[in-house]
């Protein structure tokens, strides 16, 4: 050492500098500032338990550069230590696009010339108590230009806490962010697969969005101590790029390589925008992407529509068909194919109106999904409020039929009120199926979703083909309807049994607008449904034929009225106030509220996690949680191996979820994913059962108690 | 320098030196180098035919190098190796004007002054050896089996920094590849992401 100083002063402050813990920021070398550090963060004050960004802002002196988080070949990326206090929490670094750097001798590296800023979120705990909080960090980082100097600083920002904050930084943040790669896009705009080629890998992007690009290039991001030498890239016709990775390691399996395609005009230049890809999703979507033939999908849309007919959401509406046609045997053969028609007109009607729907808002740059209506508050709102009118008809509460005869309230839904009210009748059953996610329904809308919009729209021509053909061959082939019992009183009771069932929707309903809008939401709501129920009894009480013509006025007056005004003070103003519920607050037990990042963090540390893609008004979804994974088999298994659980809840469609179901080819929940540490992801069916499972649980880590 | 080993004058033949943009793979035939050292004598790896040899790129300016020289852990690992008849050489491919680079004497001097042991300290202005081997960093380790063939090549240890406090608590793969080869192993690993700064070529 002491040698040195005779022979390198320059080093021996470089040394000095490293273990330096002073309040400077700067990294001087030879009396020149090499880098500025300092942190910064994009929020004037700390909210508990508001997540806020702080960066790492380095400024290099001229040629000199830093590194990213692979620094290539040579170099060493910049590292952050937080010193934070219990219960805070920092995410992952996000690196922006880096620079290629190319020193003689072939060497080529990833880094920042000039200024960079690193990003890490931060996320408060829910309580605080003091006025302003420190938080400080080690940043170590090597910088380098014809030689490389490590530096390292201790910073500190100091902030407010308050209950609200505002933006800062704003333009500097919005700079670095524009330079952090994005998520890969959907498959329709660029697919990725990879090949392992001896003592290479391929990555093959087909996208005819790159092509427009003169450069695009791929930054690898290898794990461990895999070496990877210079992708190069290769055109091929039609928007395929092949990206040629030479790769020297042990392991004969490994087929894929995280890391960022970066496209622009010129190489280095601005402007330039990347996608990140990341190995587990890349290996998932390949895994998970529907493969088949057309005809194969379209058939399961209509074996998905004909089993949705038995889906729990729809048995009442459908069981009142059938009556339709007990009560019909034996009449005229053209009534009963013309109410049957109009009943299929119905669920066609819907089908269709929700395809154009989806086309309309695919083309406008939304995520679509099955069942997104449902994530709507005001849309769960008026289900509730027409399930109880229905029920309350069921009852008899305001049933236009005479007294004598018990059966002429079916008949008002059916016959009497002819082709109508079996066209609304369709509408309404399928309505009332969308919450419902029969088997088969999910790959055959997984497909379509990323098709274009007339293949989606084929395909739920197809659902509704399959939901209605009960119903077209029963209205067709009428002989078949000798099968069924004979009408007679069991139907009124059947009747009245249906109408709890549909107060049981009603129940789910209202849990429904619970998770999305709180409790109050549902207090204020069933205010309103309360009034709704007067206003139907006022309506089967009063508004008789029998009455006279005044008071069948003052009644209808009174009834709107009363549904008016209890519609704008409980719903417009009360239920209005409410707001949507986060994620974070529904989590209960050992599950964790889920975030792309949360995640990420947990894959980064080498952990096992398994992610339970739900909404609150998912049946299927709330069957699977309570019979399969909370039960105590499963619940023990988890533990036992330490898999990190997640919930991630997409009652009210967020979108970095949407973003996730995309990647897995799933249109919706549920989805339940386990992502082996260091494997790819595992993706299980939408019905689970406990040894499903266990089993894969025993394939990825055996069960250590157990031995 | 307590070399025990004669180098002999001999002019072997002079591979072509190869601008392969990667390393030669573990496993292939190591290809030849011939440079002269620091006392002037030419030396070629087909000389060491038969014997284990490290080759180790070295810069003395870079805070890589200096935290395995400062420390004493490279000197520590030459001198345990060489040893035990294995062939140490030190290899600066810095070329002139760059950071790093050496004349004759002013090597020796760092030698002396940085009690290193290796072998021999080769001369590589051209970069040529350098290139041959396409090594980038320095420290940049390979490690040669009397076959002829490549074992190990990539970081001389486990942690990529440039703090000697670090070396206590890292894996060497160097001790570790010639360990388990002089005691007649598999190598656990024949290769890793080599680190530090990037070679100075021309």
């Amino acid at each position: 050492m002491i040698a040195w100083r005779r022979r390198a002063p320059a080093f021996f402050a470089a040394l000095l500098l490293i273990g330096l813990h002073c309040a400077a920021l700067a990294q001087t070398y030879e009396g020149r500032e090499l880098v500025h550090a300092s942190l910064v963060a994009d929020s004037s004050a700390i909210v508990a338990g508001k997540p806020f960004t702080v960066g790492l802002l380095l400024r290099m002196a001229p040629n000199w550069h830093t590194y990213w988080k692979f620094p290539g070949d040579a170099g060493i990326p910049t590292e952050m230590k937080w010193n934070l206090p219990p219960g805070w929490k920092v995410g992952e670094i996000q690196w922006p696009i880096p620079l290629i750097l190319k020193e003689p001798g072939d060497i080529l590296i990833y880094g920042y010339h000039d200024e960079v800023l690193l990003l890490q979120e931060v996320t408060p705990p829910v309580s605080l108590t003091e006025s302003t909080i420190k938080l400080s960090a080690e940043a170590t980082w090597l910088v380098c230009e014809k030689i490389c100097i490590p530096g390292s600083a201790k910073l500190q920002i100091e902030l407010p806490v308050a209950t609200q904050n505002a933006s800062a930084n704003d333009e500097l943040f919005a700079r670095y962010r524009r330079a952090l790669p994005q998520n890969w896009p959907a498959g329709k705009v660029a697919s990725a697969s990879w090949k392992r080629n001896g003592a290479e890998l391929q990555l093959t992007v087909e996208s005819a969005a790159l092509a427009n690009y003169p450069v695009a290039e791929f930054f690898p991001l290898p794990e461990g101590n895999l070496v990877v030498g210079h992708p190069k890239t290769e055109r091929g016709a039609g928007g395929r790029i092949d990206f040629r990775v030479p790769i020297e390691t042990k392991d004969p399996k490994l087929a894929s390589l995280n890391g960022v395609v970066v496209f622009g005009q010129d190489e280095n230049g601005a402007g330039r925008n990347a996608w990140s890809l990341d190995r587990n999703a890349a290996a998932a979507a390949t895994v998970a992407a529907p493969s088949g033939s057309l005809a194969k999908f379209l058939l399961f849309g209509f074996l998905g529509g004909f089993i949705l007919n038995l889906m729990p959401c729809v048995l009442p509406v459908i069981s009142l068909k059938i009556f339709g046609f007990i009560q019909h045997a034996g009449q005229d053969r053209r009534r009963i194919l013309r109410s049957g028609l109009a009943f299929i007109a119905g669920i066609f009607a819907w089908f269709i109106g929700l395809a154009l729907l989806l086309i309309i808002l695919k083309s406008a740059g939304r995520e679509i999904t099955w069942a997104f209506q449902f994530t709507n508050p005001y849309f769960v709102l008026f289900m509730s409020a027409v399930v109880l009118v229905f029920a309350l008809n069921l009852f008899g509460v305001f049933e236009i039929s005479l007294p004598q005869s018990a059966n002429r309230g079916l008949l008002a839904w059916t016959a009497r009120e002819g082709e109508a009210g079996s066209f609304f009748q369709g509408v309404f059953a399928t309505v009332l199926a969308t919450p419902c996610t029969a088997p088969f329904l999910g790959t055959a809308l997984g497909f379509a979703f990323t098709q274009s919009g007339w293949m989606i729209f084929v395909m739920f021509v197809a659902i509704a083909a399959g939901m209605s053909s009960p119903y077209l061959l029963l209205s067709a082939q009428p002989a078949w309807l000798r099968l069924l019992p004979k009408p007679g009183d069991w139907m009124l009771r059947v009747k009245q049994l249906m109408g709890f069932l549909l107060l049981a929707t009603l129940l789910f309903l209202l849990w429904v607008l619970g998770a999305e809008r709180g409790i109050e939401a549902v207090i204020w709501t069933a205010c309103f449904l309360l009034a709704l129920s007067v206003a139907c009894w006022m309506k089967g009480a009063f508004l008789v034929p029998t009455a006279s013509f005044a008071t069948r006025a003052l009644v209808l007056v009174l009834m709107l009225a009363l549904v008016l005004a209890s519609g704008f003070y409980f719903i417009g103003a009360k239920f209005n106030a409410t707001t949507l519920v986060t994620g974070d607050s529904q989590t209960q037990g050992d599950w964790r509220a889920f975030t792309p990042e949360r995640l990420q963090a947990e894959l980064d540390q080498g952990h096992t996690v398994f992610v339970d893609f739900t909404a609150a008004w998912c049946l299927t979804c709330k069957f699977n949680e309570a019979a399969v994974l909370e039960s105590s088999a499963v619940h023990d298994a988890f533990q036992r191996r330490g898999i990190v659980k997640f919930k991630a809840d997409w009652t009210n469609a967020d979108p970095a979820i949407t973003k996730i179901l995309k990647q897995f080819g799933r249109p919706g929940v549920p989805m339940y994913v386990l992502y082996p540490a260091g494997k790819s992801p595992i993706l299980f069916p939408e019905l689970l059962t406990q040894s499903i499972i266990l089993d894969k649980l025993e394939t990825i880590s055996p069960d250590v108690a157990a031995k | 320098m307590k070399t025990k080993l004669l180098i002999g004058l001999l002019a072997s033949l002079v591979s072509t030196a190869l601008f392969a943009a990667d390393s030669p793979p573990v496993g292939s035939t190591a290809p030849d180098i011939s440079a002269t050292d620091s006392k002037g004598k030419t030396q070629t790896l087909s000389q060491y035919k038969g014997k284990y040899v490290v080759l180790e790129w070295f810069n003395p300016e870079c805070p890589f190098v200096k935290k395995h020289y400062g420390s004493g852990n490279m000197q520590k690992l030459q001198e345990e190796f060489t040893g035990k008849g294995v062939v140490w050489l030190t290899i600066d491919s810095s070329a002139p004007g760059l950071d790093g680079n050496l004349t004759a004497e002013q090597a020796n001097q760092r030698i002396a002054e940085w009690k290193a042991h290796s072998t021999a300290f080769l001369l590589d202005p051209d970069g040529k050896a350098g290139r041959t081997y396409a090594a980038k960093n320095t420290p940049h380790m390979f490690v040669i089996n009397p076959e002829g063939k490549i074992v190990y090549e990539g970081a001389i240890d486990s942690k990529a920094t440039a703090n000697p406090a670090d070396i206590a608590s890292s894996n060497n793969y160097v001790k570790a590849a010639l360990d388990e080869s002089l005691a007649g192993k598999t190598i656990t690993t024949p290769s890793s992401r080599p680190y530090g700064c990037s070679v100075k070529y021309k």
